[in-house]
């Protein structure tokens, strides 16, 4: 990478109110993506040796992960409590509350297991909104085609005509559980355009939708009688039936004092999300502590089919500086309202509406050409300029984006005068289990919503629709958990899919040394001797 | 491994419901030879020692003389068993799949030797591709020369009748199977509750006609010892062992599978030779033999003939040939919890010591091992264990008693570690 201005000088030559050159063109955006994208950076992938999605490509981080041996034995269930529901929802985030209500709604008994805490998530930080198609001149056609376009055509058409469907529907279903959306002047809902969009379609509060979506599910699942909700129990490992071949339950660690308890049930439903905090190719994250990929472990083991695993969003906009905010999102609602993309010589270089792989490369770009902006300790990024916009729409900034206010304040950047050094930081997993439109994956008894699933964003995820999918496909997957029938006979519950895991990983001749799922991330104090005695 | 599947899967015999290829290689031989002296059968399996593989290693010649005996009133009825339902057993659905005119044939062969005219076989409807192979292989049959040829050296029409089970497991027990059967083909639907003995099915079975009830894989051993002799058969054996026997090995092993091996291998050419030896390499804790209702097979009886004497001598028993193995790592209370879980959910109900008796074994065990037993619970368990044995009309309640008695004996110390 060729060192270009160092922070001082940047910030030293940069005024709000200097002419911009007009965008050069963008000819050819595969091109782009090949070159720049961190996707496609050599040696970042492997192909996978075990499992059901044995030969395709998969990031080498979560490969590893994916044919490591399990954390646990028969031997430490032994004398483990032994708890018995209908629907188990492992996650606390959107999806994981979202499927839990809809499940208890549907007459089941619920219990909702988390990490750490109910609403410890990436929920919370999604910032920019949420999509519906619900302006007079949009529809979910072109919602749709949005969609699907800016995956690359790589998304299921019956996933994303399922999740536009759900829009609207969606949107008055958070309104009733008591969600505040922006407003205009007569009480409609205010909506905004983003990254890859044909029509405005964004609802959102301020820049914490996400924090709001989820004070709401929060109280909602905390309040309903049919759900118990178990905190700080990550899930260690599924269990199966005797044949290994459907999912029965799962066995929960403590992190207070890690005893196991074992959960017999009817249906799963994993809505574990991301995997941020895997940190591919050495990239920050904008994700959450527990986002360590655990649901993907944990299905491929049993036998699910995954989708998509050489491909993650990287968003445009993570904050550089300071460095312990390095990978923390500025949302893509403030390129939305009209803020640019500066290199280090003040010019533009990209449409900030493309969509994010394509904005995210070109930063990257810029920066490996030498036209970015480094720190003293060894960052790099590009300005979002935000003081052209308080320019232009004074007053904006406050108004609309008060959390990105606040949390600069904090380290003593005030984005109204000096604008913002950003660089891409690893923030969406695209891929994830096959599911169909109910969250049914290839594994009977077991489900999925929300990150963790894939096949619905494609290549690419275009914003405001990861709340739009975990909302939709939490409650598809909560009413199919719900409904699924009860098996005939006793329930036998076995670790078999660990030892049929375990035959795969010695017959192809890897080691039985890595463990996973990871839990937390070994640079935590927890994390690093997690299960160790 | 020139030991491996000599018999009755012989790669030249899986050719599934294909009834050409079945032909081509040797089936129908022993049938078309039988038929000229109906007589020579009962001596050679008399003479081949076969025995029951179902489970009981009973003399197949003394069942089969003793139908042979009894008149036809009107009727007598061949049962070929294959209703398979308990944990770790899976060897009749692969006989059934891949070798369905083999067992036709036994059966036909059976019929044969002992004067019977009319031949159910009894599948678990579960087993939906067993079925649809051994569905399509017999409609082969019908109306075919062979069958025509056997009915005429018997002097009367044989009828071949596939009757799904239950679904239950107490169904695979021999008189539940009767009573089933009789519901099924009269019409009118019983519970396949087990009928008490005496009489035996022998004498007074399926509409109170003698019966004779084979397993599966017993009769699938009759074409090839009617083709080959019965010194043949006898040879392949190791030791007290005649002929090859079908071990399901399942469990913590790398190869798990249905192995056709000499009747008489050891525990440990099975494990270690065939099934690639334990996973991850860890040591051997312990075998259950199956389904999982006999004494449990540990370290020390790696080297022991697997054959029923030799087992017997032991204390324990070779079951149906299945081995669950389990590594060093497992808990052996929560296993014994959960096949006597299976055991009290199989109980039919009808003899109240089984009933009552499984249902408690199930729910102490389940208390001791998820930490809230007591010493009291553990001294009830051994008492029950000497109280139940014996008290119901079939053998499932001894099964359970049996197993569990055999893990008090070997793994008492993980029982007292789970108690309060």
């Amino acid at each position: 990478m060729k060192r270009g201005l160092s922070l001082q000088a940047a910030l030293a030559a940069y005024r709000p109110d200097t002419e911009l050159a007009p965008l050069p063109e963008l000819n050819d955006p595969d091109t782009l993506l090949n070159e720049h994208h961190p996707d496609h950076l050599r040696g970042s992938m492997t192909k996978l040796t075990i499992g059901p999605n044995a030969g395709a490509d998969c990031q080498r981080e979560l490969a590893d992960l994916l044919q490591a041996e399990a954390f646990i034995d028969e031997a430490d269930l032994a004398g483990a409590q032994v708890t018995d529901t209908d629907v188990l929802v492992i996650g606390g985030g959107g999806a994981g509350c979202a499927a839990a209500l809809a499940a208890a709604e549907s007459g089941a008994r619920v219990l909702l297991a988390t990490k750490l805490r109910l609403g410890d998530s990436n929920t919370v930080m999604a910032e920019g909104g949420i999509q519906a198609a619900i302006e007079p001149d949009d529809s979910a056609q072109q919602h749709m085609q949005d969609t699907l376009r800016a995956g690359h055509h790589a998304g299921d058409p019956a996933l994303v005509a399922a999740m536009v469907g759900d829009g609207p529907e969606v949107i008055r279903w958070l309104i009733h559980q008591g969600m505040q959306f922006d407003q205009t002047a007569s009480g409609d809902l205010r909506t905004r355009r983003a990254g890859g969009m044909t029509a405005p379609r964004i609802v959102h509060c301020r820049d914490y939708t996400g924090l709001e979506m989820m004070r709401v599910l929060r109280e909602a699942v905390k309040q309903h009688r049919g759900i118990e909700v178990w905190d700080q129990s990550p899930v260690v490992e599924l269990l199966s039936n005797e044949r290994g071949q459907k999912c029965v339950g799962a066995v929960l660690a403590s992190l207070s004092d890690g005893s196991m308890r074992i959960v017999r049930t009817r249906s799963v439903i994993l809505a574990t999300g991301g995997l941020g905090r895997l940190h591919l190719n050495g990239f920050p994250t904008s994700n959450h502590i527990g986002a360590t990929g655990d649901g993907l472990v944990l299905a491929y083991r049993m036998g699910a089919h995954l989708c998509d695993l050489d491909s993650f969003q990287y968003h445009p906009t993570g904050l550089v500086h300071p460095p312990h905010l390095s990978g923390k999102l500025v949302t893509e609602g403030v390129r939305a309202a009209g803020a640019l993309l500066l290199n280090g010589q003040g010019q533009r270089f990209v449409d900030e509406l493309q969509p994010r792989d394509i904005v995210c490369a070109a930063i990257i770009r810029e920066c490996r050409e030498g036209r970015g902006i480094h720190t003293d300790n060894g960052g790099v990024g590009v300005w979002l300029d935000t003081p052209r916009l308080e320019c232009s729409q004074p007053g904006m900034l406050e108004q609309q984006f008060p959390k990105l206010l606040a949390r600069t304040h904090h380290v003593g950047i005030d984005p109204r005068r000096e604008p913002i050094l950003v660089y891409p930081t690893l923030h969406y997993q695209n891929g994830g289990i096959v599911i169909d439109v109910n969250g049914t994956t290839s594994v009977p008894g077991l489900y999925a919503a929300g990150e963790v699933a894939g096949g619905i964003h494609g290549r690419n995820r275009i914003m405001g629709n990861a709340l739009l999918d975990i909302i939709g496909f939490g409650r598809r997957a909560g009413r199919a958990a719900a409904l699924a029938e009860h098996d005939r006979g006793p329930k036998k519950i076995t670790l078999e899919h660990v030892n049929r895991a375990r035959r795969a990983l010695t017959l192809a001749g890897l080691p039985l040394t890595q463990r996973a799922p990871q839990i937390l991330p070994a640079y935590t104090a927890v994390g690093k001797d997690i299960w160790k005695p | 491994m020139e030991t491996l599947n000599r018999n009755l899967l012989h790669p030249q015999q899986r050719v599934g419901e294909n009834m050409p290829r079945w032909l081509q290689a040797g089936g129908s031989e022993a049938l078309r030879g039988a038929v000229k002296d109906t007589s020579a059968l009962l001596p050679a399996i008399k003479e081949a020692d076969l025995r029951g593989l179902g489970g009981s290693g009973f003399p197949v010649w003394r069942k089969w003389e003793a139908v042979a005996k009894e008149a036809a009133s009107p009727d007598k009825y061949l049962v070929c068993n294959g209703n398979e339902d308990e944990p770790g057993t899976f060897k009749d659905r692969l006989l059934l799949e891949e070798t369905p005119h083999q067992i036709i044939e036994g059966a036909l062969l059976g019929a044969l030797a002992c004067g019977i005219n009319r031949i159910v076989f009894y599948i678990n409807p579960d087993l939906t591709r067993s079925l649809a192979a051994l569905k399509s292989a017999l409609g082969q049959w019908q109306d075919g020369e062979l069958l025509k040829l056997a009915s005429d050296a018997l002097g009367k029409q044989i009828k071949m009748e596939l009757v799904p089970g239950s679904s239950h497991y107490i169904g695979g027990e021999e008189t539940a199977a009767m009573e089933w059967i009789e519901g099924q083909l009269s019409g009118k639907a019983k519970f396949p509750f087990p009928r008490g003995k005496p009489p035996y099915p022998a004498q007074c079975g399926i509409f109170g006609c003698p019966t004779l009830i084979n397993n599966i894989e017993t009769l699938a051993h009759v074409p090839a010892i009617m083709r080959n002799g019965a010194e043949w058969f006898r040879n392949l054996g190791i030791g007290h062992g005649a002929g090859t026997k079908l071990y399901s090995l399942s469990g913590d092993v790398l190869h798990p599978g249905v192995y056709e091996l000499p009747m008489g291998t050891t525990l440990r050419d099975l494990i270690y030779v065939h099934g690639g030896g334990l996973l991850s390499g860890k040591p051997l804790k312990a075998v259950f033999t199956g389904g999982p209702s006999n004494t449990l097979l540990t370290p020390d009886d790696l080297d022991v003939n697997m054959d029923f004497e030799s087992l017997r001598e032991r204390g324990a028993s070779l079951g149906t040939g299945a081995m669950i193995v389990v590594s060093e790592g497992t808990g052996m209370v929560k296993r014994v919890a959960e096949y006597a879980r299976f055991f009290a959910h199989s109980s039919c109900g009808q003899c109240p010591p089984c009933k009552t008796g499984t249902a408690t074994i199930s729910r102490l065990l389940d208390r001791i091992d998820t930490g809230c037993g007591t010493a009291a619970d553990m001294a009830t368990l051994e008492s029950l264990c000497r109280m139940l044995p014996g008290s119901g009309r079939c053998h499932l309640v001894n099964g359970v008693a049996q197993l569990l008695d055999s893990s008090f004996r070997h793994f008492r110390n993980e029982y007292e570690q789970a108690l309060k």
